[in-house]
C-alpha cells in the first residue's frame, strides 16, 4: 500500500512543479494534478476510515522551511481554508487549528491523511485537488500558528479612537 | 369563534390576519395562521404577517414578576437553536439543529413526553457548508402537516398527529454549497423554502412546492435572466434602477450571475389582501466587491411575489453593490399604520445595512428609511432614486483595509425577527451594535467551500455596549427607547397583548420588560446563551405560557458551540473579534424553557 502512495506522491509533485503556489487560482477546480491513488485495495475513498494504513509513516519534507511556511499562509488563502477555519485560522465553520484540540490527531500523517481524504462533519478530500507537496507546505504553516514564526499573524484586538 | 373570523372585519389600526382563505378546488380550506386559536402559534412569525404579536393578556406587566420555570425540554444538541417552537391543539413541534429530528410534545402531560419524534436520515457533510452554525429557524403548520428544511438540502412533511413520514422532497445540493436552514411558510396549499449559501458561491432561489405531495410548483432565482428570475409584465419596480432587461445578469461582470449568492435564508410573510409574499435576498458573491463591479441585482433585495406563479410584482433593493455583507434576508411584517394621518398598507423592515425601512407594500415605495444603530457607511437612503447616499471613505475594496464601518458584517441586526404590538404602536427590534474593520482579498471558486475574499475584524461600536434591544416608531422613523446590552441581541423578540415584551441575551438570560417604555420586570438565567424566539401560547390548562429555545451558536455565538480561539478575531468571518469574551459566560446545551405563572 504504502509504495502505491509513494508512488502517487512523486507524480503530484512533478505536477505541482508546473503550478506558481503564490498565483490566485482561475475559477473552477484546479486540473491535472494527480494523487496517491488509496483505492480499491485499501476499501475505498470515504472520509477518514484508512488514514491509519495509508498514511500512518508519512512525515513532512518541509519541517522547518519558513519558505514553505509562507507559502503554505498563501495557499490556506488561495484553497478557502480560511473560510471555514478562520481568518487566522481560528475556527469557524470548521474547528480552530490554533488551539490544542486536534479530533483527528495532529501527527504529520494524521494532518495530511485529514486533508487528502476529508473528513465525515465537513472537512472535504482535497485529494486530487490539492497537489501533496502543497499540502505539507498547508501543514508547514498550520505548524506556525501561535508561534512567533507565524506568517501573518492576527491584527491586534484593539479599536479604533472615534 | 371562527364565524367571528370569517366576517370581513377589517383589520383595525393592526396587522393580526383575519378572516379565512378561500376554499381550493378540493374543498380544503385553509385557516390563516393566527387567525383561529389566539393561544396557537401555527407558524415562525405567529401570523402571515410576521408580527411575533401575541393577542394573549393574562401574563401582564403587573404579574410578570411572578413567572418560573413550568418545564424544559433537552434537544440533545450542543449547536446553536435559532428559530421557535410550534403549538398545535394540545401538542408542542420542536424542530432542532442538524440533524434537524422534529419533536411532537404532548402539552397534556406534565411530563411533556414525545408523542413521536421524526428523525430523517442525514449526512453529517452537510455540516461543513453551513455558513454560520448548523441551526434551523423552525417549522410550519398547515393542513395537518408539519413541514420543515434539512439543512442537507430536503424539505419534509409529516403528519402532525402521528409523525408519518408524508413527503420529502430534495430542493439543495450541497456539493455545490447550497444548504437549507430557514423556516418554511404555509400559505394555502403551497409550501415557500429558500436556499442558504451565499458565502459558498451558489446562485440564490426560492421554491414553492404543492403542501399535498411536494412536488415544486414554481422555482424562482434571484440572480439571472427575466426568466428565470420570473420577472414578466406584471413587474413594476418603484425606482427607475431596477427598470430593464435581464438586470440579473446586466449587473454583473460576465458570468460572475452564476455564482453570485442572493440567497433566502431569512423569513417570508405574505399578505391575503395584495395577495403577495416577501422576502429578501442575500449578500452577492464574493464578498470581495472588486469581482463584481455592476448593481449586482437581484441580491439586497426585497421581492414581492404571486404566490400562486411566483411572477414578481415588485423588488426593491436596499444595497446595490453591496461591499460590506450587508444580507437583505430579514423579515418584512405586513403592518397598516397611520402616517402623517393616512393609513398606510407598509412593510417593516428593519436591515443588516443599518437603516429601518418602512415599505409600501403595495408597490415598494420607500417612506422613510432612518438608522436604528450607528451607522457611518451611507448618510442616508435618497427616497428619489431609492439608493443609498454612499460614504466614500467606507467603500471596500480589494488589498485595502477599510477601518471603522458601522455596522458590522453582521449587521444592526442579523436574522434575529422583530416583533410589532398593534397596542403600543411600536416596533421592536433586537440590535447589535458593532463596527470592522474591512480588507477584500483574493479568492478562487471552488464548488462546495466558502468563496469569501474578505478579511474581517469586528468589534463593540460607539459606547461599548455591543447589543441593544431597540423600540422604534415606524410612522415618524425614530427610536422612542432602547435598553442596552452587553452582547449582541441574537434572539427574536415577541410582545404581548398584556405589554409584555419577551427576549433572551447570548450571555443566557431571558427577559421581560415594558413593551411601553422598556423598564425590566423579570429575568431568568439559563445555562445556555438564547438565539432562539420567544413564543407564547395557552396550554390545555387555559393558562398562557412563553417558551423559548436556549443554546448559544449562530454566527456570534460560534466562538461558545465551536469553541474557536478568540486570540483570532478574524475568526467566524471576523465575528469572535466581537465577542471574545463570550465563552466565559456561556457554554452549549440546546433546551427549550417554558415559564408560566
Amino acid at each position: 500500500m504504502r509504495a502505491l502512495v509513494i508512488a502517487g506522491c512523486a507524480v503530484a509533485l512533478a505536477a505541482a512543479c508546473q503550478r506558481d503556489e503564490g498565483r490566485e487560482l482561475p475559477h473552477g477546480m484546479p486540473q491535472g494534478i494527480a494523487v496517491a491513488p488509496v483505492s480499491d485495495t485499501a476499501g475505498g475513498v470515504l472520509p477518514g476510515i484508512h488514514s491509519q494504513v495509508a498514511y500512518g509513516a508519512l512525515h513532512n519534507p518541509y519541517t522547518g522551511n519558513v519558505q514553505a511556511e509562507r507559502d503554505g499562509r498563501q495557499l490556506f488563502l488561495s484553497y478557502n481554508c480560511v473560510g471555514c477555519h478562520g481568518g487566522r485560522a481560528g475556527g469557524g465553520m470548521g474547528p480552530s487549528l490554533r488551539d490544542s484540540a486536534w479530533i483527528y490527531g495532529n501527527s504529520d500523517a494524521d494532518l495530511f491523511a485529514t486533508i487528502t481524504e476529508g473528513r465525515p462533519n465537513g472537512m472535504p478530500t482535497w485529494g486530487g485537488k490539492i497537489p501533496e507537496d502543497q499540502i505539507w507546505k498547508l501543514i508547514s504553516y498550520i505548524r506556525t500558528l501561535r508561534t512567533s514564526g507565524e506568517p501573518d499573524p492576527p491584527p491586534p484586538a484593539t479599536q479604533p479612537n472615534r | 369563534m371562527l364565524a367571528a373570523a370569517c366576517s370581513k372585519e377589517k383589520a383595525a389600526p393592526a396587522v393580526v390576519a383575519t378572516g379565512r382563505a378561500p376554499a381550493t378546488a378540493t374543498g380544503t380550506t385553509f385557516p390563516q395562521p393566527g387567525a383561529g386559536n389566539p393561544g396557537e402559534w401555527t407558524t415562525a412569525g405567529r401570523d402571515y404577517a410576521g408580527t411575533r404579536y401575541s393577542p394573549l393578556d393574562q401574563i401582564t406587566t403587573a404579574n410578570v414578576a411572578n413567572l418560573k420555570v413550568a418545564w424544559t425540554f433537552s434537544t440533545g444538541v450542543l449547536n446553536g437553536h435559532e428559530g421557535q417552537p410550534l403549538v398545535v391543539g394540545n401538542t408542542m413541534y420542536v424542530t432542532t439543529p442538524w440533524p434537524n429530528i422534529t419533536y411532537a410534545l404532548d402539552l397534556a402531560d406534565a411530563h411533556a413526553p414525545a408523542k413521536w419524534a421524526l428523525a430523517p436520515p442525514t449526512v453529517s457533510a452537510a455540516k461543513g457548508e453551513a455558513c454560520c452554525d448548523v441551526v434551523n429557524r423552525g417549522s410550519a403548520y398547515g393542513d395537518g402537516k408539519i413541514v420543515w428544511n434539512m439543512l442537507d438540502g430536503n424539505t419534509i412533511a409529516a403528519d402532525a398527529k402521528t409523525g408519518k413520514q408524508l413527503w420529502k422532497t430534495k430542493l439543495a445540493d450541497i456539493d455545490k454549497g447550497e444548504t437549507i436552514t430557514m423556516a418554511p411558510l404555509i400559505v394555502k396549499n403551497k409550501v415557500f423554502v429558500g436556499v442558504s449559501g451565499a458565502e459558498m458561491g451558489v446562485r440564490g432561489w426560492i421554491a414553492a412546492l404543492d403542501l399535498g405531495d411536494g412536488h415544486v410548483v414554481w422555482k424562482a432565482y434571484n440572480t439571472g435572466s427575466d426568466k428565470d428570475v420570473l420577472i414578466g409584465s406584471d413587474f413594476k419596480p418603484f425606482y427607475a434602477f431596477m427598470r430593464g432587461t435581464d438586470l440579473g445578469i446586466k449587473s454583473w461582470p460576465p458570468d460572475q450571475w452564476k455564482i453570485g449568492g442572493a440567497t433566502v435564508w431569512g423569513w417570508i410573510t405574505y399578505d391575503p389582501e395584495t395577495n403577495l409574499i416577501f422576502y429578501g435576498t442575500g449578500n452577492p458573491g464574493a464578498w470581495n466587491p472588486d469581482l463584481r463591479p455592476g448593481d449586482n441585482l437581484w441580491s439586497m433585495t426585497i421581492f414581492a411575489r404571486n404566490p400562486e406563479t411566483g411572477a414578481a410584482k415588485w423588488a426593491y433593493q436596499m444595497t446595490p453593490h453591496d461591499m460590506w455583507d450587508y444580507d437583505g434576508v430579514n423579515e418584512s411584517i405586513v403592518a397598516d399604520i397611520d402616517i402623517d394621518g393616512k393609513p398606510r398598507k407598509v412593510l417593516l423592515h428593519a436591515e443588516r445595512n443599518g437603516f429601518a425601512y418602512v415599505i409600501d407594500r403595495t408597490n415598494g415605495q420607500v417612506i422613510n428609511a432612518e438608522p436604528y444603530v450607528f451607522t457611518n457607511w451611507a448618510t442616508g437612503i435618497d427616497l428619489q432614486s431609492g439608493r443609498p447616499k454612499y460614504v466614500p471613505d467606507k467603500m471596500t475594496r480589494q488589498g485595502v483595509i477599510i477601518r471603522n464601518i458601522c455596522p458590522s458584517s453582521t449587521g444592526g441586526k442579523d436574522q434575529q425577527p422583530t416583533s410589532w404590538s398593534p397596542r403600543t404602536k411600536l416596533w421592536y427590534i433586537p440590535a447589535t451594535n458593532d463596527c470592522m474593520d474591512y480588507e477584500g482579498t483574493a479568492v478562487s471558486y471552488i464548488a462546495g467551500t466558502p468563496y469569501l475574499g474578505a478579511d474581517v475584524r469586528m468589534y463593540a461600536g460607539p459606547g461599548g455596549n455591543r447589543g441593544e434591544l431597540v423600540a422604534w416608531d415606524p410612522a415618524q422613523g425614530k427610536k422612542v427607547w432602547g435598553v442596552k446590552e452587553n452582547f449582541p441581541l441574537w434572539s427574536g423578540t415577541l410582545v404581548t397583548a398584556g405589554d409584555v415584551l419577551f427576549y433572551g441575551t447570548m450571555d443566557g438570560w431571558v427577559k421581560a420588560v415594558d413593551a411601553r417604555n422598556g423598564n425590566p420586570l423579570w429575568s431568568f438565567k439559563t445555562g445556555s446563551g438564547v438565539i432562539g424566539n420567544p413564543i407564547s401560547y395557552i396550554g390545555p390548562d387555559g393558562k398562557q405560557y412563553i417558551a423559548i429555545y436556549t443554546g448559544v451558536g449562530g454566527w456570534m455565538g460560534a466562538i461558545a458551540s465551536a469553541n474557536l480561539s478568540p486570540d483570532d478575531p478574524t475568526a467566524a468571518l471576523g465575528a469572535t473579534g466581537a465577542a471574545p469574551d463570550l465563552k466565559r459566560y456561556t457554554a452549549p446545551g440546546g433546551m427549550l424553557f417554558v415559564f408560566g405563572l
